[in-house]
C-alpha cells in the first residue's frame, strides 16, 4: 500500500522559499537600476538635500545640470565662526578641458539669504576664487560654473558648531566699524601663470535681517585693466561675511588691475594693485 | 545624587581608605597623586561632548592644615558636587579657597559647589569672565545637552600676582596671558609642583581661540622654564615633568605661527592652511585636527592683518 504523499514537504517548502527569495533579491536589485535608466543622474544630489531642487530650478533653470567632481569647494568640516566661514573654489582644472567659463553662482541651501555671489571670469579671470561666507545653520554650500550650455556643479557640507570657549559674538563683534569703514586693502602676488589678488574691504555687510539695521552691504566688486577696461565681475549678497576679504586669480597682467567695489548705499571703493 | 549616596555608603564600609570610586557621567571620578598633599584629576581629553557631560578639563587640589586649595572647578555645579566627594575622600579639610587658572568655562564653572570657600583669579581674568559668562554658558548647554542653573556662575573675587598666604600655606602667582589673556599660573614651592592652567597642553592639543598671540604665549611659557619645577600639571593632559610639557606646547605653537605665516605671505587662503600635512609629532596628541581647523579659522584673519595689511589686531 502506497503511502500518501504529502503535498507539502519540508523540501518543497525549502525549495519554494529559496525561489522566492531570488525573486525577491533579484526584484531589489533590479528596481533601483531601471528606475535610474529613466531619470537624469545630475538630480541624484550628491550632498542629499531637499532644496537642491528648489534652488537648482530658481538658480539654474532649464540649462543642463551635471555634478562634476572638477568643481571643487574647499571649507573646514565645521563653522568655528558662523559669521566668517572661510570657502574656495577650484575649478582650474574644468577650465583647462574646454571652452571658456561664463558664469559661476555659489548658494548655501539652508541660509536665510541663499545666493552667495555670482562671478563673472570675463576676460581675465581664472576659474578660482575664495571668500569668507555666514552660515546660518548645518547646511550644503553650491558652486555652479558654466561652460558652454552646461551647469557643472560641486559643493561641500559645512557642520554649523564652534568649540566650548569660542565665543563669536563676542570677538567677531566690531562695534566701532564706522572707524576703519570703506578702508580697501590689498596685495597682488604673481606667479609664472596668474596673478592672486588679496583684497579686503573694511564694511559691515548689514543683511537688514536683523530688526532695526537697515540692509547695508557692498553688492559688486569689479576688475579693471589700467585702460579702465572691465575684465572681470563678483556681485555679492549679504551672505557673505562682514570685511569681505576676496582671493581673486587673474591672467597675468604687466600693469596689474584696479578693482573697484559698491554697496547698496552707493559708495564707491577703489584700489589699484601692481606686479 | 546617586554619586552621594555611593560615597556616603563607601565611608560607612570602609572608613579610611575610601575605595568606592566616586562617579560623573557614568565613569569613575579619579585623583591621582602628585606630591604631597597635592593630587590632580585629569579630565578627557575631548572636546565637550554629551557623553563626557563637560568633564574635559584637569582639576587639583593642596591639602593644608587650614584647609584644601582646589585649582580650577570644572565646567558645571554638578560636576563640582562630584568633585567635592572626591576631595573629601583624600583631605579630611574642606575647600577653603578655588583659584580659577582663567576664564573658559571647563575651569570655572564648577565653583558653585564650593560655596563655603572664597574664589579667587586675576582681575584680567575675571573682566573676561564678565564679557564671556552667558556666552560660554550657552555653549555648555548646546554642547553637553545639560541646563545650568545659569545664576549659580558666579563670578570670582580678584586676587593680585605674587606671593600669595592662603590659611598658612604660601604658594606664587604669575600674571600671564597666553592662552586665553588673563591665565593665572600657579607656582608650590612646598612641593615644586607648577600649576599651569591652559598655558600648558599635553598630549591634548592646544586651544587657541582667545590667545592674545602665539608668539607671546611661546615668550610666556620660555619664562616659567625659569621656575625649576619638578612637576607640572596641565590644564588638560597628565601631569609630567615641567620640560616635556613646555616643550610639546611650544613646539605646537612655534609651527602653527610659521604656517599661518607661511600661507598668509603667500596671498593665500585659510583653507590652503587647513590643507597642510600635519607633522607626525603632533598628530599623535588627542584632537589635533580638529583643534587645528578651530586655530586656523580663528587666527588666520590675524596673520592676513599683521602681515598683508599692517594692521596689528
Amino acid at each position: 500500500m502506497a503511502t500518501p504523499t504529502p503535498i507539502i514537504t519540508l523540501q518543497r517548502l525549502a525549495a519554494a522559499l529559496t525561489a522566492f527569495l531570488a525573486a525577491f533579491i533579484w526584484l531589489i536589485f533590479m528596481l533601483p537600476s531601471t528606475a535610474l535608466a529613466t531619470v537624469n543622474t545630475a538630480e541624484q544630489d550628491p550632498l542629499n538635500s531637499f532644496m537642491w531642487p528648489v534652488y537648482r530650478e530658481r538658480f539654474l533653470g532649464d540649462a543642463t545640470v551635471v555634478f562634476d567632481e572638477r568643481v571643487i569647494v574647499n571649507a573646514p568640516e565645521f563653522a568655528e565662526d558662523s559669521g566668517q566661514v572661510p570657502i574656495e573654489l577650484d575649478a582650474s582644472e574644468l577650465e583647462d578641458s574646454g571652452e571658456p567659463i561664463t558664469d559661476i553662482i555659489a548658494w548655501v541651501d539652508l541660509n536665510p539669504i541663499p545666493r552667495l555671489f555670482h562671478y563673472s571670469p570675463m576676460s581675465h579671470g581664472l576659474a578660482k576664487l575664495s571668500l569668507n561666507i555666514r552660515l546660518e545653520q548645518a547646511s550644503a554650500v553650491r558652486v555652479a560654473v558654466k561652460q558652454g550650455d552646461t551647469w557643472h556643479v560641486g559643493g561641500t557640507y559645512i557642520e554649523a558648531e564652534g568649540g566650548g570657549c569660542t565665543t563669536p559674538g563676542i570677538a567677531g563683534a566690531d562695534n566701532d566699524w564706522e572707524n576703519t569703514f570703506g578702508e580697501l586693502q590689498g596685495r597682488l602676488f604673481a606667479n609664472e601663470s596668474e596673478q592672486r589678488l588679496r583684497v579686503r574691504l573694511s564694511h559691515p555687510m548689514d543683511s537688514g535681517l536683523i530688526p532695526s539695521q537697515p540692509a547695508f552691504y557692498v553688492q559688486s566688486f569689479e576688475l579693471l585693466d589700467q585702460q579702465g577696461q572691465q575684465v572681470a565681475a563678483l556681485d555679492i549678497e549679504a551672505s557673505v561675511s562682514a570685511n569681505p576679504t576676496l582671493g581673486l586669480h587673474m591672467r597675468p597682467s604687466l600693469e596689474g588691475y584696479v578693482i573697484g567695489a559698491r554697496d547698496n548705499n552707493g559708495n564707491r571703493f577703489s584700489i589699484g594693485l601692481q606686479p | 545624587m546617586k554619586t552621594r549616596f555611593l560615597a556616603g555608603l563607601a565611608l560607612l564600609t570602609t572608613p579610611l581608605a575610601a575605595s568606592e570610586p566616586v562617579m560623573f557621567c557614568e565613569r569613575p571620578l579619579t585623583a591621582q597623586p602628585i606630591a604631597e598633599n597635592t593630587w590632580m584629576v585629569e579630565g578627557l581629553r575631548e572636546e565637550l561632548s554629551t557623553s563626557n557631560c563637560g568633564h574635559i578639563g584637569n582639576q587639583a587640589f593642596i591639602a593644608t592644615p587650614n584647609g584644601t586649595i582646589l585649582i580650577d572647578s570644572g565646567s558645571s555645579p554638578h560636576f563640582g558636587e562630584a568633585l567635592k566627594t572626591l576631595i573629601a575622600q583624600h583631605s579630611s579639610h574642606p575647600v577653603r579657597w578655588v583659584l580659577n587658572t582663567h576664564h573658559h568655562p571647563d575651569h570655572f564653572f564648577g565653583n558653585a559647589a564650593f560655596d563655603e570657600a572664597e574664589h579667587l583669579t586675576l582681575a584680567s581674568t575675571r573682566a573676561l569672565m564678565a564679557r564671556d559668562r552667558e556666552a560660554l554658558i550657552d555653549n555648555i548647554e548646546r554642547l553637553t545637552g545639560r541646563n545650568l542653573a545659569r545664576s549659580h556662575i558666579a563670578l570670582p573675587d580678584t586676587i593680585e600676582a605674587g606671593e600669595v598666604t592662603l590659611g598658612s600655606y604660601p604658594l606664587m602667582l604669575y600674571a600671564m596671558s597666553g592662552h586665553s589673556g588673563g591665565d593665572l599660573v600657579i607656582m608650590d614651592h612646598s612641593t615644586d609642583v607648577l600649576f599651569l592652567g591652559d598655558m600648558g597642553f599635553y598630549q591634548r592639543a592646544a586651544a587657541t581661540a582667545h590667545s592674545p598671540g602665539l608668539q607671546q604665549w611661546q615668550e610666556e611659557l620660555n619664562e616659567l622654564r625659569g621656575l625649576n619645577a619638578r612637576i607640572a600639571v596641565p590644564g588638560h593632559g597628565p601631569s609630567a615633568p615641567p620640560e616635556t610639557v613646555f616643550d610639546q606646547t611650544a613646539h605646537y605653537l612655534a609651527w602653527l605661527d610659521q604656517h599661518l605665516s607661511d600661507v598668509a605671505n603667500e596671498g593665500l587662503g585659510a583653507n590652503h592652511a587647513l590643507a597642510v600635512e600635519i607633522p607626525d609629532a603632533f598628530n599623535t596628541i588627542a584632537l589635533t585636527k580638529y583643534e587645528f581647523t578651530r586655530s586656523v579659522v580663528q587666527l588666520y584673519p590675524r596673520y592676513e592683518a599683521r602681515l598683508l595689511w599692517g594692521t596689528p589686531q
